[in-house]
């Protein structure tokens, strides 16, 4: 063949492929469980992803290149979670990754992060220590911490129920018990009485051994931690004893959410929680992503949804601010980034990689949840304790 | 039909030819994974090998002995858990954690064997099963050992100079050779007169007193024998992934273990490592593809039982021994 | 004394109370695990998946409009099907293998994780609940307790009465009872072994469905509710004696007071423990459990 035809052919493709490096797709890893106890949460952090990622494709994408989610699952168990992110990192080279629900798999994924030098950010995890004793230069959070919600709550409690006396019911395993510690300390330092506290099994099947210490203490406000399938246990069963006349039942961010409140059904009403993020939000943006997204899935979205459509534009604010994907610009460019999201505008402190938002107080209503208050980002956030960089 | 255990007078025995292939093919796909630079699969199959420990560990017990332990994940946990430990807490040291691992497995067997070998068949297999569920919950809520989100940050160690485990390639030859050793360990035990012993125990355990034996001793050494080997394979595992969780300890990992075996071959020894790194590879691909893969590793492990009882080993080392004994039967010596 | 009776009532007999119906819910759960062992020699560890489908069967027909009344009375019907569609098609293609108790239970535990995907995807990974079809409670001693629970123990009981009735003063019964103790015999006696095999089966089957329906307003519904109780359901069995109907529900009963009681006493995430070495030690002291099996007992 034509020697000059053939090294024009070396050329076009030598310069193709080069030029793809720059101009190819931008790959978004998902550790996700799409199965599982958690599949519900996953599920609502892939519509979230998805609707995110159309969107930004639609207007153009980032800095020009599309955005590809490639998605893996991590059956909310590190070990398989640790073996799916390596997997992006090595054979799709994903760019950055996102997804991880529990803890345990944000804070291990997080160390293949950072042998992989590659970003990460969680959308759903809210153990405090994420971004605190356990931070990690290559680890984000988008979403409110444990400490914001306690802090939303303890506010709200304190200007509605004054010296309130206070019972604790929680899960007994380490995050139930953080979580019912860090509310227990927000809520003291405000002048609510503790009058009882009681931890239950994980998975427990029947609260009704626990109603005889609750009556006789006569609290007037119940806080509990418990989450999914456990929550509609719990309240249900308060419900069918009457323990929930005439007592406020507060509780964690994760405790009601959407994917339990229909089976909870009326013994939610009433209840209270502190949340970064609800549907009913007045602002045009989020009436507008609401909207979107329930034409989109046939369902609300939650603060799994919200906060995962976030990430996309906190990662695209980061890439067009340093004008490149590798790594290291990329985080200098994410530390005190502001992006807006469907919540407002959220800041993400550079000390320690956790966002700042405005945080709520809501109420459920009718499958509503309802905003009865609300704390700003400055007052919620809490100290930064990341010493590691 | 021959026993693919003993070697033919003439020829090597089927399951010493599955033995070669597997390292062999170890050592073929290491050599590929090398020149193609490869992270991952070296890492995932390093993975399949330290399950395939644990595996061992389940067919010594339900293939050699007869008794099924639905919880043996506990002892591979606790092995992680205390590799884990010395790595990070006290020093990096491969050899140090090894052999802490070894002795706390030994004595953690020697209780629990104390426990559950007075019971046989679906009692044993319950206790176990429970054994794990209540120690594997005391870890979950124990903050010292990082309760639900376990243990991160533990560092690379230097195996021999030169080879540290976080070299994928080094780490894996070092991860082939400690379990092919632990298999060779085990089939030269077989052979020997305790090995013989329990063989008896599996067969009929009410004859064997009458021949002069007591098979308390040893069902309880076989016991702590599968509990440091699911140890050491455990200890093996915060050394390639850097971390442990509680999630090591639950009975998905003794389920996946028991499938891994009987998928492989009940009794071949051999088979469990076939099966740990055909099921893990499945698990990762079809994972990939779908979020149902729980559905079709449990079919495909109900039709193994129901027409396959013998696993995949177990049913080819048979047909591999007529052929290798061929030539002797010819001239008439079978 | 004031002070001891008054722990009495209010404070003692509710927990005792709510630890008879955590009991007998326990005990059908238990009831139908021992007489497919008792019988058939099967270890089913599927049986909480089958306790899961019959709720999710319940939410399904209460989905199509009718009432609670109507699940409660289809379930067991439905639930049977299954089961001897299951005893046929899967067990009977290993039961003849000397292997026979490990590979069943192997069987039924690849059965178990495939159902509990199934499950996932028909419907959804999210808890479902059914509303109590008795609202409303009663004041008793002082205490204010469901009335639905009430119901359930009252149900409950009538059905442990009936079982044990049907084992024991029937010629179905009989027959039942014979193709367990001896089925060469009875087979030559004229005993349809194997659809009395599969029968069986079946009912076992049933009353964990009927467990399943009975308990999905106050447990709701959800894909791996089945590991709820398979611990306790097996050690209840496993104490009371594999095969033993009286044992099941004397250990039932007694072993889900200790629970209840001694969680006034320590934190209940000691249950399961506590259960677990009550276990171990009548394993040890008695490895048949308390009664014999139910060919026997």
């Amino acid at each position: 063949m034509n020697t000059k035809l053939i090294a024009t052919l070396v050329a076009g493709a030598a310069l193709s492929l080069g030029a793809a490096a720059q101009t190819g797709p931008i790959r978004i890893g998902v550790v996700t469980p799409l199965s599982g106890t958690y599949a519900g949460i996953g599920q609502q952090v892939k519509w979230g992803l998805d609707m995110a990622a159309n969107e930004i494709n639609a207007a153009g994408g980032v800095m020009g290149r599309r955005l590809e989610l490639i998605y893996e699952d991590e059956e909310a168990n590190p070990a398989v979670a640790v073996q799916k992110a390596e997997k992006l990192f090595q054979v799709s080279k994903v760019d950055f990754l996102t997804g991880t629900v529990n803890s345990g798999s944000t804070l291990a994924v997080g160390q293949v992060a950072e042998r992989n030098n590659r970003l990460i950010a969680t959308t759903v995890s809210f153990a405090d220590t994420i971004t605190a004793e356990k931070c990690s230069p290559n680890v984000f959070r988008v979403n409110a911490r444990a400490g914001m919600q306690s802090a939303a709550l303890a506010e709200w409690m304190a200007s509605t129920k004054p010296n309130a006396s206070v019972f604790y019911l929680g899960p007994d395993y380490e995050m139930g018990r953080s979580t019912v510690a860090a509310f227990k300390a927000a809520a003291e330092g405000k002048g609510a009485k503790t009058v009882g506290e009681v931890f239950a099994p994980l998975d427990n099947k029947d609260y009704s051994p626990f109603f005889g210490q609750m009556r006789s203490a006569r609290p007037s406000v119940i806080y509990t931690s418990v989450a999914g399938n456990d929550t509609v246990r719990l309240l249900t069963q308060m419900a069918e004893f009457g323990l929930s006349r005439n007592v406020q039942i507060v509780g964690a961010s994760g405790t009601v959410t959407s994917q339990n409140l229909s089976a909870i059904g009326k013994a939610a009403d009433g209840f209270v929680t502190g949340v970064g993020y609800t549907p009913n939000i007045d602002n045009p943006e989020n009436k507008k992503f609401v909207g979107a997204f329930e034409a989109a899935n046939k369902a609300k979205p939650d603060l799994y949804g919200a906060d995962s459509y976030g990430v996309l534009f906190f990662y695209k604010a980061a890439v067009e601010k340093a004008r490149s994907t590798d790594t290291d610009k990329v985080r200098a460019a994410m530390r005190g980034i502001q992006w807006a999201t469907p919540q407002g505008v959220k800041t993400m402190r550079a000390g320690d990689h956790q966002a700042m938002q405005d945080m709520y107080a809501v109420r459920v209503n009718s499958g509503q949840f309802e905003i009865v208050g609300k704390v700003p980002a400055s007052a919620a956030i809490g100290p930064d304790t990341c010493a590691k960089f | 039909m021959p026993d693919p255990h003993i070697s033919s007078p003439r020829g090597p025995s089927a399951l010493r030819v599955f033995t070669y292939l597997f390292f062999f093919g170890a050592l073929c796909f290491a050599l590929l994974a090398k020149w193609m630079g490869d992270v991952f699969f070296l890492r995932l199959a390093t993975e399949a090998l330290i399950f395939g420990g644990l595996a061992l560990s389940v067919d010594l017990l339900l293939g050699r002995v007869g008794l099924l332990p639905l919880g043996q994940a506990l002892f591979f946990g606790l092995g992680a858990y205390v590799s884990a430990l010395v790595l990070k807490e006290w020093s990096a040291s491969f050899w140090l954690s090894m052999g802490i691992t070894l002795c706390v497995c030994a004595i953690a067997g020697l209780i629990g064997g104390v426990i559950a070998i007075r019971a046989k068949g679906v009692y044993f297999a319950l206790i176990s099963f429970g054994l794990a569920q209540v120690i594997s919950k005391i870890v979950f809520n124990t903050r010292e050992l990082g309760a639900s989100d376990g243990i991160i940050g533990v560092p690379a160690v230097a195996v021999v100079p030169g080879v540290d485990s976080g070299d994928p390639l080094g780490f894996f030859l070092v991860t082939l050779v400690i379990i092919l050793g632990l298999y060779v360990g085990l089939r030269y035990l077989m052979e020997t007169p305790m090995g013989r012993q329990l063989s008896a125990i599996r067969v009929n355990e009410h004859r064997v007193p009458f021949l002069g034996f007591d098979p308390w001793r040893f069902k309880l050494m076989a016991f702590v024998g599968a509990a440091c080997i699911a140890g050491v394979s455990g200890a093996l595992y915060p050394m390639l992934r850097g971390f442990v969780s509680p999630e090591l300890m639950f009975f998905q990992v003794s389920g996946n273990a028991v499938i891994n075996v009987i998928v492989g071959g009940t009794g071949t020894l051999i088979g469990p490592l076939y099966g740990s790194v055909l099921l893990t590879g499945l698990r990762s691909v079809v994972g990939s593809f779908t979020a149902h893969h729980q559905i079709v590793i449990g079919l495909l492990f109900v039709m193994v039982v129901i027409l396959f009882p013998r696993g995949l080993v177990g049913y080819l080392a048979p047909l591999l021994q007529n052929r290798l004994n061929l030539p002797t039967r010819n001239r008439g010596e079978l | 004394m004031n002070q001891v009776l008054e722990w009495l009532q209010f404070v003692l007999a509710p927990q005792m109370i709510n630890g008879l119906s955590i009991g007998v819910a326990v005990v059908l759960m238990a009831l139908g695990l021992t007489i497919i062992f008792g019988l058939l020699d099967v270890i089913n560890m599927a049986h909480g998946e089958f306790y899961a489908i019959g709720a999710y069967v319940a939410v399904a027909i209460l989905g199509l409009g009718l009432s609670f009344w109507w699940a409660l009375l289809l379930t067991p019907v439905l639930m049977a099907a299954l089961g001897y569609v299951t005893e046929r098609g899967l067990i009977q293609r290993v039961f003849h293998s000397k292997d026979r108790h490990t590979l069943t239970l192997l069987l039924t535990f690849g059965v178990a994780v495939v159902l509990e995907d199934v499950l996932k995807i028909i419907f959804g990974a999210n808890p479902l609940r059914i509303e109590s079809p008795i609202p409303g409670g009663t004041e008793m001693l002082g205490l204010f307790f469901p009335n639905y629970r009430l119901f359930v123990m009252g149900m409950g009981g009538l059905v442990i009465v009936a079982v044990w009735l049907l084992v024991f003063r029937t010629s179905l019964g009989a027959m039942v009872r014979a193709a367990a103790f001896d089925r060469y015999m009875s087979a030559s006696l004229g005993v349809p072994v194997s659809r009395v095999y599969a029968g069986t089966f079946a009912f076992g089957v049933a009353l964990a469905g009927v467990a399943g329906v009975l308990l999905a307003p106050i447990y709701s519904v959800f894909p791996t509710m089945g590991r709820d109780f398979v611990l306790i359901a097996f050690s209840v069995v496993i104490i009371g004696g594999m095969g033993s109907i009286k044992g099941a529900v004397l250990a039932g009963l007694l072993l889900t007071q200790i629970q209840s009681i001694s969680s006034l006493f320590i934190s209940p995430v000691w249950n399961d423990p506590l259960l677990f070495g009550i276990m171990v030690l009548v394993l040890m002291w008695r490895p048949q459990g308390l009664f014999g099996k139910l060919g026997h007992a």
